[in-house]
């Protein structure tokens, strides 16, 4: 396809000739490695197993209360559909709106670019200071984490504060967010209180109690907000009708952020759009109660271009491609991109719960992220083919998506593509043992013949649990324990049981394994 | 620079939706719900899910149900019937000063004795001054129910978005004719081009360790002063 006055797309991918995002959302590490790394920290899977299970309650709760949720997930995930299947539309009829009320959009199309553009609207509206350096303040945003925006802005002489509390956290721990709804959800209040009482130069002598760290958090970044004459936020939805922006948070800082300064420049994925005004009344009730398992969020703010004598006089939007046009070329993947951040899918991952958001290399660890990164760059950068096997295919993710993106699907069609994308057998290990499991469950008598091997089994392995293996199969026990052998197989106590209740004695294993 | 990505973006966006010359949608994808090209009409997915436009509370469940919301996120809740003046200079009394919106009903913070400080356009408070502020007194758009949601629109008697974020403290009036039962109904009533404000609680973080603190940088006092007439 020929694009006239167009440069040519590289064309990096077979898949493809799209090109890939760049920035954060590459896994570097293979996943199995790095989430083995992982697995061995028991605090992380305290803090994070913790977490999880207390969303997951939340939010089943709050979604009970709505006996049309079903019919919300549908429209929901029709109303993206619509969206994809119009983006140019759409996104031609925000732009006319959002800058006829004075907001000005710019386009880019990989991470590198809106860094620029930002670096460059920063320069122009935010003074150097006494120490040499400009300053933003953030609102907590998937975007601008995708595209490392932060570390580019260290590099040009801008420092960009993030005013979320668990981004703070994040940010002052030099650490990196392990969840997109909770980011710190890997720390706990000990180690925040640490890491508060190191970075804050007035924080004092502070105690572990949630809300005396929070009241050190309001008051580190109270100045700043009053002060800082730029700020940097996404956006979770742009309404192409009217060119409104939307931003749901709790905290307030958002707020701040988006009112206070004289400028505000907006990161958004080119996917983030609904049609209509009017969708909002599906998509608020999706978010919140997926998300955090609030009935509402404490506050959400709209605003569309400038508003005359309220808020920042100078608004930009950047529209940010990096990868999703590609990912939206892929058929089978491409509803990846009505994922409207809620982050549900991780709270129900058992995979996620034991390793945490980090072992995914990526701003989008969990379900969604094992989804979202390799369509988003190609299964062949770096290792982000390993990331669809980050999965039991379990279907929870899928339960609980509010737009209903059918991630096991997704997960399987990637992992098809990476195996022919990379040439090669992802998992030794796997491949011997379906090989082998394969063999012996096509026939009966072989699948006897092994059960027969069982009793020996349990007496030689006395009952326990086998927690290493020798050769390739340790690579299982290597990060799991198999429960203990039992003496019977399955096959034969059902035999057994049928036998006592008609009386007829014991069948044979033989027998069944004819037919 | 920007012009060529923006063109570059959508014939990408062309390209992978299999348009052939940047028009026609051809969709061969089967699981795609969606068959009509260009823009589709407001009809097109909202009505057709089945989903609630209409909540069944009405009167004085309706009220009660957005009580009991409101107390669930923290919010203290007043009643008030006829003039809310009484009511409002209880709420307050502890502050030296307050700021209110230039279009707020004048009879509400009548009972106020400290500085009451009207923020209109050309004489808006600066956030140093706002920040010095013990409360500000606002009415609200819309209520909405199910959710404990109040909506604040920009207009002349719930103010600019800074005067409710600033001081800690927000009184706040929502009129029994403007609670609505469920979301649809709340989104249906306002503009979208005003500066909206959906306020559901005083300001929380559950970022340590999931255990909710209420007041970060928000107020952190909210009073609804729910007010029949």
């Amino acid at each position: 396809m020929t694009f006239l006055g167009m440069p040519l797309l590289r064309s990096k991918h077979a898949h493809s000739d799209l090109p890939g995002g760049q920035g954060n959302i590459v896994e570097t590490e293979a996943f199995p490695e790095v989430s083995h790394e992982h697995l061995s920290n028991q605090q992380l899977r305290n803090n994070i197993g913790h977490a999880t299970s207390t969303i997951r309650s939340k939010r089943a709760e709050v979604v009970s209360e709505l006996d049309d949720w079903e019919k919300l997930r549908n429209a929901g995930e029709a109303t993206k559909n619509e969206v994809m299947a119009n983006l140019p539309e759409y996104l031609a009829q925000f732009e006319e709106a959002f800058t006829a009320t004075g907001g000005i959009i710019h386009w880019a199309r990989d991470a590198d670019e809106a860094n620029a553009i930002v670096t460059e609207l920063i320069e122009d509206n935010a003074p150097v200071l006494e120490t040499g350096r400009r300053e933003v303040i953030k609102v907590k945003s998937m975007a601008t984490q995708e595209i490392g925006l932060n570390e580019h802005l260290e590099t040009q002489g801008i420092d960009a504060f993030e005013t979320d509390l668990a981004e703070l956290i994040v940010q002052l721990g030099e650490d990196k967010p392990s969840h997109i709804l909770v980011p710190a959800i890997h720390r706990n209040r000990d180690e925040i209180r640490d890491i508060f009482m190191k970075t804050m130069p007035d924080a004092g002598q502070l105690t572990n109690e949630p809300a005396v760290l929070a009241e050190a958090a309001r008051k580190h970044l109270r100045h700043k907000f009053l002060t800082t004459k730029v700020a940097i936020s996404g956006a979770n939805f742009g309404i192409a009708e009217t060119g409104t922006l939307g931003v749901v948070e709790s905290e307030g800082n958002g707020r701040m952020c988006l009112t206070l300064p004289e400028t505000l420049i907006t990161v958004m994925g080119i996917e983030k759009l609904l049609p209509r005004f009017a969708d909002l009344e599906v998509f608020l009730q999706l978010l919140p109660r997926s998300s955090t398992g609030e009935r509402m969020n404490p506050y959400t703010s709209f605003w569309t271009g400038r508003t005359e004598g309220d808020g920042p006089q100078n608004v930009h939007l950047v529209l940010l491609d990096n990868g999703r046009t590609r990912a939206l070329a892929d058929e089978h993947g491409r509803t990846a991109l009505n994922c409207i951040r809620c982050s549900a899918c991780m709270n129900v991952c058992p995979v996620y719960e034991r390793t945490g958001g980090h072992a995914y290399g990526s701003t989008y660890p969990g379900p969604i992220g094992a989804i979202l990164s390799p369509l988003l760059t190609g299964v062949e950068d770096e290792a982000n083919g390993t990331l669809p096997y980050a999965s039991s295919l379990c279907g929870a993710c899928y339960d609980v998506c509010p737009v209903k993106i059918n991630i096991p699907e997704i997960l399987v069609h990637l992992r098809a593509e990476d195996v022919e994308a990379n040439h090669s057998p992802v998992s030794t290990q796997l491949d011997a043992a379906l090989t082998g499991a394969s063999w012996m469950m096509g026939d009966g008598k072989r699948m006897t013949a092994v059960e027969k091997g069982l009793p020996l089994a349990h007496k030689a392995t006395r009952g326990k649990q086998i927690d290493a293996l020798p050769g390739i199969a340790g690579a299982w026990t290597s990060s799991r324990d198999i429960p203990a052998l039992p003496e019977k197989s399955f096959r034969q106590q059902w035999a057994d049981e049928e036998a006592q209740r008609s009386g007829t004695g014991a069948q044979t294993g033989d027998e069944e394994g004819q037919r | 620079m920007t012009d060529t990505a923006r063109e570059e973006i959508l014939a990408r966006i062309n390209e992978a939706l299999g348009r052939r010359g940047g028009g026609e949608y051809v969709s061969s994808n089967p699981r795609s719900t969606t068959s009509a090209p260009g823009v589709a009409g407001p009809e097109a997915t909202a009505a057709d899910a089945g989903y609630h436009h209409e909540g069944t509370h009405t009167g004085e469940d309706l009220v009660e149900l957005l009580i009991d919301r409101l107390v669930d996120y923290k919010a203290n809740v007043h009643r008030a019937s006829g003039d809310p003046a009484g009511t409002i200079a209880e709420l307050i009394s502890d502050h030296s000063s307050i700021v209110v919106p230039r279009g707020l009903e004048s009879a509400w913070p009548a009972g106020f004795s400290g500085e009451v400080n009207v923020d209109a356009p050309g004489e808006e408070l600066s956030v140093d001054e706002l920040d010095a502020q013990g409360a500000v007194v606002t009415a609200s758009a819309v209520a909405i129910a199910q959710t404990g949601t109040i909506v604040l629109d920009g207009s002349a008697e719930c103010g600019r978005r800074a005067i409710t974020l600033v001081p800690d403290h927000h009184v706040c009036v929502v009129r029994v004719r403007d609670i609505v039962d469920i979301v649809p109904e709340g989104i249906a009533r306002l503009d979208a081009n005003a500066a909206l404000t959906f306020i559901s609680g005083p300001s929380a973080t559950s970022d340590i360790e999931l255990s909710r603190v209420e007041g970060v940088h928000g107020p952190r006092t909210l009073d609804v002063v729910i007010l029949s007439e």
